[in-house]
């Protein structure tokens, strides 16, 4: 089958790795669309984005996608790395991170927590794609409760961070993070102004977004690796804050934002070493 | 020069600044937190950041992420720290990297005694990383101003061989004050004997190339020139590929970029007494090689033909200093007997190889004198340590 690409790949993407090599029916890349589309439309050259990502689904399938300059780092420690980058980076650049639900909010987690209280300017989309599916489908730390997976054959039982009331989000505030936002990537084109506003703000800001894996989350847990029955149950378990029902797993839209409202950390501590060197303080 | 009564610690945050460090990050561990406690004073006054991390495996990260950014960058940690490197320093490896990486042997394992000094990391510095299909660079000073040398050595071979390069200090090198120096200009640079390479980008777009040549500039971020690295096996251009023949040839270039040219660095090694082939040569680096070089200098005033063999270079191992058959003694930090192995490894077959081990204390002059005769007589030695097998 030829692959005819749209003007905006043709800007953006490697045509090398466009398609990816992603399982039938994988709902990365409405993820990925929504992301390089919000890049479009604010206008942002390839020379401006450094595109990390790191391993499993999310990051494998996008790294190298990126026209200009990627990386893909270690099994979640992407945000220690892209710390260290920014500090290093001229402000104007942007650090996109395309990352997987495993990597930001299991092994990751700390680096992730550290990233937002520094509020080092980063947004990182987290690919939810309900637990450990490049290694066969194991259960993560957003799955969501009683979900059948290759680890958790009885159900998953465990309180994670989707529990009522200890949702990721909550943390990730406290942490200090500066944009916090919910889509599953049927969201489409709102989910596209959300991560839009994530880019723009100058600091840590997070795009949590769910999309259906057929092959072995839909597999294990809906019984068959039918496209529609995964992406319809998402869809069913979804609804905007504030419109939540009584099985809605997740809770789209804009969770926090306080954009632009302190200090972004490479400016910061450029600007407090400046003042060491002239004045020898703080 | 600056004459200073200091620690290796500044020694090593003086070398790093002259060697055009511009980026540290580390995390408390004794004995490295004084390190990253100069760097912290130091780094700002020289246009530098000193970044404290949540953890070493975090600290080692940002330093791949500075150096990523085109910036020269080092961590520095003792062994319990060592080894959350694991993580970042196959990845510096695979992804040719420049970053230097200090660790200040203590006694473990874990935590181990942390105010004494230990050299339990010997085969720690070679395999820093899971996986193999790698050679690394490991050089041991033995006093501050060596550390100094040793640090600015570091970053010169890290950016012409693009990848992590690693200096094994102990406890009492980098805790202990001695008489440093400090160039302040060129020249005196260039009278101690130190080189610097300066950072270079790489154009790109391709990633590598398939040989084992030097002066490969790094990738670096933020230049737009479409440079690409992964933990991935790469493919030239840097895409990340499941093919073996693909991993051949990067695993070729990562080995043999260091195999190739250890002519660069093979000159780091100190030789005493050696000239007039000797009866027993006693094998050391680190701070327990300084009371070798007392004891056999006794030794010949005693009469007894021996030399001592200071290794500096420690990795990739020096096979060439071991090609005549005689008696060997290695003299180190732990009681299992860990450089031994490789002298054995590297010396003629039939060459009689001892041990001598001590932990968290130098062994003293007398013992050692003590040692040297008894194995010179073929006698037992009274303390027997680790007990070689044959292999």
């Amino acid at each position: 089958m030829e692959y005819k690409a749209s003007e905006m790949t043709a800007k953006y993407l490697r045509s090398r790795k466009i398609p990816s090599t992603a399982c039938s029916g994988c709902g990365l890349g409405m993820n990925h669309k929504i992301v390089v589309q919000a890049i479009g439309e604010l206008g942002i050259e390839v020379a401006d984005v450094i595109w990390g990502t790191s391993i499993g689904c999310a990051g494998r399938q996008t790294f190298a996608t990126w026209k200009g300059d990627g990386f893909a780092g270690t099994h979640g420690r992407v945000y220690a790395i892209a710390r260290g980058l920014r500090i290093a980076l001229s402000p104007e650049k942007k650090i996109i991170l395309t990352v997987g639900d495993g990597d930001a909010f299991g092994i990751g987690l700390m680096h992730l927590i550290h990233a937002a209280r520094s509020n080092a300017d980063m947004t990182v989309i987290v690919n939810d794609n309900l637990g450990y599916q490049s290694t066969g489908g194991q259960y993560g730390w957003t799955t969501p409760q009683g979900s059948h997976t290759d680890s958790s054959p009885y159900g998953m039982f465990e309180h994670n961070l989707m529990s009522d009331g200890m949702d990721v989000m909550h943390i990730l505030k406290g942490a200090g993070a500066t944009f916090l936002a919910r889509h599953v990537a049927m969201d489409g084109a709102v989910a596209v102004e959300t991560v839009k506003k994530a880019i723009e703000n100058r600091g840590f800001s997070l795009v949590h977004m769910p999309y259906p894996c057929p092959t072995n989350f839909g597999s294990r847990e809906l019984g068959s690796r039918n496209q529609v029955n995964i992406y319809k149950w998402i869809e069913r378990q979804a609804a905007p804050l504030g419109q939540e029902k009584e099985d809605t797993v997740w809770a789209t839209g804009i969770w926090h934002d306080a954009s632009n409202s302190r200090p972004e950390f490479s400016e910061f501590v450029h600007e407090t070493l400046e003042k060491i060197r002239r004045t020898g303080s703080i | 020069m600056k004459r200073y009564l200091e620690t290796g610690n500044f020694a090593i945050t003086e070398g790093a600044i002259l060697a055009g460090c511009r980026f540290f990050s580390g995390y408390p561990i004794t004995p490295a937190t004084e390190l990253a406690e100069a760097m912290s004073l130091r780094l700002p006054q020289e246009n530098g950041v000193y970044l404290q991390a949540e953890d070493e495996c975090a600290a080692m990260h940002m330093c791949i992420g500075a150096s990523l950014g085109g910036m020269k960058a080092m961590t520095a940690t003792s062994g319990p720290g060592f080894i959350l490197y694991m993580d970042p320093y196959g990845w510096a490896l695979g992804c040719e990297c420049p970053l230097v990486v200090l660790n200040s042997g203590r006694v473990g394992p874990v935590s181990g005694i942390t105010g004494a000094p230990g050299q339990g990391e010997f085969y720690l510095m070679r395999y820093p990383t899971q996986g193999g299909n790698f050679e690394a660079i490991c050089l041991a000073p033995n006093t501050a101003q060596e550390c100094m040398a040793m640090t600015v050595e570091a970053f010169y071979l890290a950016e012409r061989f693009r990848m992590p390069v690693s200096v094994l200090a102990d406890q009492l090198i980098t805790d202990g004050f001695e008489d440093i120096s400090v160039p302040e200009n060129d020249d005196e640079m260039k009278e101690l004997g130190f080189r610097t390479w300066p950072r270079k980008i790489h154009q790109g777009p391709d990633f590598y190339p398939y040989t084992d040549a030097l002066d490969v500039p790094p990738v670096v971020m933020g230049h737009n020139t479409g440079a690409l690295c992964s933990d991935w096996t790469p493919t030239e251009e840097g895409f990340d590929i499941e093919e073996v023949e693909a991993h051949h040839k990067h695993a070729y270039r990562l080995i043999y970029k260091v195999r190739n040219h250890r002519d660069i660095f093979n000159h780091h090694y100190e030789k005493k007494y050696m000239d007039d082939d000797p009866d027993l040569v006693v094998v050391s680096y680190g701070s327990p090689s300084r009371v070798v070089n007392t004891a056999v200098e006794k030794a010949r005033g005693m009469g007894l033909k021996i030399g001592s063999l200071r290794l500096i270079n420690i990795w990739p191992f020096p096979d060439e200093h071991f090609d005549r058959k005689t008696k060997y003694l290695t003299v180190e930090l732990n009681w299992d007997g860990q450089l031994v192995r490789e002298v054995k490894r590297a010396a003629p077959k039939d060459s009689q190889i001892n041990f001598l081990g001590t932990c968290g204390d130098l062994p003293t002059t007398p013992d050692l004198i003590e040692t040297f005769e008894k194995i010179l007589k073929d006698e037992p030695l009274s303390r027997q340590g680790w007990v070689l097998e044959e292999w």
